[in-house]
């Protein structure tokens, strides 16, 4: 004979469960309940502030100090970097050397 | 379906291990389980990357404070019986996913330490109760005890059982079987054997028939 406990079987139908309020007020009550009894936010939230560049490459360029000027302006006039209008300046350049 | 959160903010209270075995023998029993795990030091996950997953269960992990009510919710209305293993801390996450059950377990081992902090849970789902207007049916489940009783197990369970609190019998025990669940994965009855393989199955099985009996009964 063996001493294996008798299995018991789970019958679906006879599960109760009951409907949930998932509305925000629901969730903002529920929270404000918790942090009575310390129940705080401890997740991390995201880093405040801009987040960090991709434009990581770095170019050296040396150029007449009036084109430095010009480019420092239209810069400042677009609202963008130097280095976007280096891209730009870049990627005409492709199209032209490839002919498009 | 029953969604049965698994929560108090002590640590080493064997959440986890409750989460394992319920989740385990009520599959076994015949149940679709999903397990969600919340908990940042990833125990279920752990457990799950042991061994495939036992038939009919499904794991959830990194459910977080901003997701926790949407996942619960999903599963919810999936036909399966949903369990939620918590972080042992006092965090909006607990409080969020207790609002979403249909039975809160508390573990608690038979120290003072344990009954005091775990005593927090409860005061939560009081306030909760009141704040969604419904009862939030809750028990507690001694954990990793041992064959006698003692002095200080009675005690607590006479005070807690004197306010009112629904305590599971059986508690369950400190067995090899139940901490090699994190080694091996799986479930009981596929691990090879660990110490006295029938006394745990056994005590499993009847915590999870007595988990069963309560989510069978109609909503307080």
């Amino acid at each position: 004979m063996s001493d294996q406990p008798k299995p018991f079987a789970v019958d679906l139908k006879q599960l109760r469960s009951r409907p949930k309020d998932t509305s925000p007020a629901a969730i903002q009550s529920v929270d404000r309940a918790g942090e009575q009894h310390g129940f705080v936010a401890r997740e991390t939230t995201a880093k405040r502030g801009r987040p960090p560049s991709p434009r990581t490459g770095q170019v050296h360029a040396k150029v007449l100090p009036h084109i430095a000027d010009e480019i420092a302006a239209e810069a400042t006039r677009r609202g963008v970097t130097q280095g976007i209008l280096i891209e730009e300046a870049w990627a005409l350049y492709l199209a032209q050397k490839s002919g498009k | 379906m029953p969604v049965v959160v698994i929560a108090s903010p002590k640590g080493g209270s064997g959440k986890s291990t409750s989460a394992v075995l319920l989740g385990t023998e009520l599959a076994h029993a015949g149940a679709q389980v999903t397990m969600l795990d919340c908990d940042p030091n990833r125990s279920l996950s752990l457990w799950g990357e042991r061994r495939a997953l036992p038939p009919r269960m499904t794991l959830l992990v990194d459910v977080t404070e901003s997701d926790i009510v949407k996942t619960i919710q999903k599963h919810d209305a999936d036909g399966g019986i949903v369990i939620v293993d918590l972080e042992g801390v006092a965090s909006r996450l607990v409080s969020r996913a207790i609002s979403q059950a249909d039975l809160v377990l508390t573990p608690m081992r038979a120290t003072t330490l344990d009954a005091t902090i775990g005593a927090r849970t409860l005061a939560l789902i009081a306030e909760e109760e009141e704040a969604l207007g419904r009862p939030i049916r809750h028990a507690v489940v001694f954990t990793m005890t041992k064959g006698i009783e003692s002095k200080q197990h009675r005690g607590i369970e006479a005070s807690l059982g004197g306010q009112g609190v629904d305590i599971v019998q059986p508690s369950l025990m400190e067995r090899a079987a139940f901490s090699a669940l994190f080694e091996f994965g799986g479930d009981l009855h596929s691990m090879p054997a660990q110490g006295r393989m029938e006394e745990a199955i056994k005590n499993a099985s009847a915590f999870a028939q007595a988990i069963y009996q309560r989510l069978t009964e109609a909503p307080q």
